[in-house]
């Protein structure tokens, strides 16, 4: 049985009338990395500061590495939210060994992790500057630091990469990818797909605080209308007529007698495997057929886009196939 | 627990070890000892002022010689008694070795005759010499500070009042220089005009005083309290008595004590120790005043750093709330506390190294430690600065610039400064109805509980006031404490008529 790292059951945030988070439920696993998208305003933020006890939800019950509050094994968890800050006036050591120290570990081995990460990201000759001297990007390092410094088992980070540089971004994909390496759970939100498309084992998806997907993002291919692109001299209305189609693009037109491409966007549920199998037995000749999975860009924008009873509809399909 | 001490050492930290106050800290001593040097240096090099008297009567010019004299050597036994103090070794002023004129607690006219009778500074510092302290500077009798010279050959020799005064006018205006004698040349500070009329009737000319400059006005004084004592003294011979009857009524200083009806009998009598131990409550109290104002400021700012620096999420990711807010109170409460500790420990550094019954600092510390005053004060301390530091904190969480605080600070600055026109009534009748009105209004407690400290308020009210104190404070905390815990994650400052909202109930 896969251990839980954290575990939401129907958890619901309200600030008087407004309610930030709705019915809530998902689990991660001790040593994934899972993604946390939606929009902005959508209650990523609400939700991961109930996680760590900061707000208690107004209903619903939480786990936490074992626990029902964060408090108790914030020493476990490493924080990093979306907003940044440091104490100005403090050095970049000693930024690190405070909130180290902070979470339990002592002044000593504080210090000592602090000038060894700081060598490790390339910033030791900073250790001694003071955070106002920093550069905002080397500040953000220093900040990300602070997160891992003590070791913690859970990662949380709020938008880790919004504000990074694409040199930054590199790194703290990588840093994500090691950590993980190193059987640590990862949780972080996003609203920037192509990170949580690289990164993430599985991910959920959540919108004006209510969840519209949870799972991998095969997962979400497999339940999300299949794409193909097709090259052949056939006529649209030959390959309407295979059927489970849900709409044909010209994307590259070919002159007269010439082969022209296609995309086919296949009906929910329809296999591209068939529509293959149907269009050479009805003697169409095909040149190129390539599978195209919908992007999680795609399913993002579906899910959680501004078309309220498209991303309804969507997320009720979902379900239906997750559930399958 | 580990948590709150780290937060409040970084909290102390910051502010203790910051270059302002650690500059401070060197400062302060320094700028004694500047402030002291420079007294001395300025009074050193204060020129010596030159005047002139044109006598018409030619009466009076010694008596404003002799008031001159007599005020110099006022002047300088005072400046002796000082350099006895920090020079003489204590034991033997303590034993009275020194013998009078030369070292005596008070300074009156009597004593200024008798030690110029006595043989003036040098039997004086013979007399001290044998109880100096090793390596301590002789003495060195400070600068006349008025002289008066000999009228100009050219002013002289005029014949009426009015070309005196035309004369006058270039030495005055500094045009022309007056000669002193043996090729001296000075500016002329100020002319005494004394005109043949001058005298006590009502119909009688005025003398005058010309001098450009305005502002000094000591000789001014001197000339009209020797014109005055020579004027009386003429009255005194008209009256028929003897001419030296008025130096006699002139040195007679009235001798009034003050008694405690609740000492002992033969005990009573007020001494310098009394006076401080009644002075020294006020002093504290506004001391109180003035660290609860600077630390509730530190407080406020800090909090609306880490707020808009967004520190305080990782913080609380760390850290509950409260640990937060004990940690910034503890660590903010020891910052106020090092100002005046450091206060003290000079304070008793310089009273160690002067010495001597008759040192005021010596007397107010063996008050401050004799006595419980320094336990009341510490405790009422901490009372005070937990209601107001609450509110600053709760203003802080609330706010996302200092610009946002403003709204709030005004009525908070009100309600802590309101007590400071009562106070001198409560300072001058400790156990009256505007004392007892501030006793029992608990933000008040504090201040007006240790005006009253010395003076032996009834023990009910006391209690009683500081039971509803501690109650009030209480309170306040759980109130400021529900405000900051909710506020200080809020994107945006709550307003008004939110933070009521927040004060009534935690959301959950």
């Amino acid at each position: 049985m896969t251990e839980i790292s954290v575990s939401l059951n129907n958890v619901t945030k309200r600030y008087g009338a407004f309610t930030a988070v709705d019915d809530l439920s998902f689990e991660v696993a001790k040593g994934e990395i899972y993604g946390f998208l939606g929009p902005n305003g959508a209650g990523k933020t609400t939700t991961l500061r109930m996680m760590l006890d900061i707000i208690s939800p107004s209903s619903g019950g939480l786990e936490i590495l074992g626990s029902t509050s964060a408090i108790t094994v914030r020493q476990r968890i490493g924080y990093l939210p979306e907003e940044r800050g440091l104490y100005r006036k403090m050095k970049a050591a000693e930024s690190i060994a405070y909130f180290a120290q902070l979470r339990g570990v002592p002044k000593k081995k504080a210090y000592s992790k602090a000038y060894e990460l700081l060598e490790q990201f390339g910033l030791e000759k900073f250790a001694r500057s003071k955070t106002e001297a920093l550069s905002k990007g080397m500040a953000q390092k220093v900040q990300l630091l602070t997160t891992i410094a003590h070791e913690p088992e859970l990662l949380i980070l709020d938008e880790p990469f919004s504000g990074l540089d694409p040199i930054n971004q590199q790194t703290l994909e990588e840093l994500i990818k090691h950590q993980s390496e190193s059987g640590r759970t990862i949780i972080f939100s996003t609203h920037v797909m192509q990170h949580a498309e690289r990164l993430c084992d599985r991910f959920l998806i959540i919108a004006e605080g209510k969840k519209r997907f949870e799972g991998t993002l095969g997962e979400a291919r497999a339940a999300f209308a299949q794409r193909l692109h097709v090259r052949t001299d056939a006529s649209v209305q030959a390959l309407r007529a295979l059927g489970g189609v849900l709409e044909i693009r010209v994307e590259e037109a070919g002159r007269e007698g010439e082969e022209t491409t296609y995309e086919i966007e296949l009906e929910d549920g329809a296999d591209p495997q068939e529509f293959l199998k149907k269009a050479i037995a009805a003697g169409i000749a095909i040149s190129r057929f390539e599978q195209a999975g919908a992007t999680l860009h795609d399913i993002f924008v579906a899910l959680a886009g501004d078309e309220q009873d498209d991303a309804q509809a969507a997320s009720a399909t979902l379900h239906k196939a997750a559930a399958e | 627990m580990n948590a709150v001490r780290l937060i409040a050492w970084r909290e102390y930290k910051q502010y203790v070890f910051s270059r302002g106050f650690l500059l401070f800290l060197f400062m302060f001593p320094l700028g004694m000892v500047l402030i002291g040097g420079a007294m001395g240096l300025l009074e050193s090099s204060k020129p010596t002022r030159h005047f002139v008297v044109y006598d018409e009567t030619g009466l009076y010019t010694d008596d404003i010689d002799r008031e001159i004299a007599r005020r110099h050597l006022r002047s300088s036994i005072n400046v002796w008694d000082m350099y006895l103090g920090v020079n003489a070794e204590p034991t033997a002023l303590e034993a009275g070795s020194i013998p009078e004129p030369f070292f005596a607690p008070d300074l009156t006219d009597r004593r200024v005759s008798a030690f110029e009778a006595a043989g003036g500074f040098d039997a004086a510092a013979a007399a001290a010499a044998p109880f100096l302290k090793a390596g301590a500077p002789t003495f060195s009798q400070p600068k006349l500070l008025f002289r008066r010279i000999e009228l100009p050959a050219d002013v002289a020799s005029a014949t009426s009042l009015a070309s005196v005064e035309e004369a006058l006018r270039p030495y005055l205006l500094e045009q022309r220089l007056a000669h002193m004698g043996e090729g001296d040349a000075a500016r002329l500070f100020a002319a005494i005009l004394i005109p043949k009329t001058f005298g006590a009737d009502e119909d009688a000319a005025p003398a005058q005083y010309w001098s450009r400059n305005l502002t000094d006005q000591a000789l001014e004084a001197i000339v009209t309290s020797a014109l005055n004592s020579a004027l009386q003294r003429q009255a005194i011979i008209d009256f028929g008595l003897p001419r030296e009857a008025l130096d006699e009524v002139a040195a007679i200083d009235a001798p009034v004590s003050a008694f405690r009806p609740d000492r002992a009998p033969g005990k009573a009598e007020l001494g310098m120790k009394d006076r401080i131990e009644t002075a020294l409550p006020a002093v504290l109290t506004y001391m109180l005043l003035v660290i609860i104002f600077g630390v509730g400021n530190l407080l406020l700012t800090n909090t609306i750093e880490e707020r808009s620096n967004k520190i305080v999420e990782i913080l609380l990711s760390s850290v509950t709330a409260n640990q937060l807010m004990m940690g910034k109170l503890i660590g903010i409460a020891a910052v106020g506390m090092t100002m005046p500790t450091i206060f003290l420990l000079g304070g008793l550094a310089l009273a160690g190294a002067t010495g001597g019954p008759a040192n005021v600092m010596g007397v107010a510390f063996e008050t401050l430690f004799s006595t419980n005053l320094l336990l009341i004060y510490l405790f009422y301390f901490l009372c005070a600065y937990l209601i107001f530091s609450m509110i600053f904190l709760a203003i802080g969480a609330v706010s996302n610039s200092l610009q946002d605080a403003q709204s709030y600070m005004g009525p908070v600055m009100l309600l802590v400064f309101a007590p400071l026109p009562f106070m001198i009534m409560v300072f001058q009748n400790p156990n009256g109805l505007v004392a007892t009105i501030l006793t029992w209004i608990p933000i008040y407690t504090p201040y007006a509980v240790m005006m009253r400290a010395a003076a032996d308020p009834p023990m009910w009210e006391i209690l009683g006031a500081t039971a509803l104190m501690l109650a009030f404070t209480i309170f306040l905390m759980r109130i400021m404490g529900r405000i900051f815990r909710q506020a200080i994650l809020q994107a945006s400052p709550p307003k008004i008529r939110e933070v009521w909202k927040l004060a009534r109930k935690e959301t959950t």
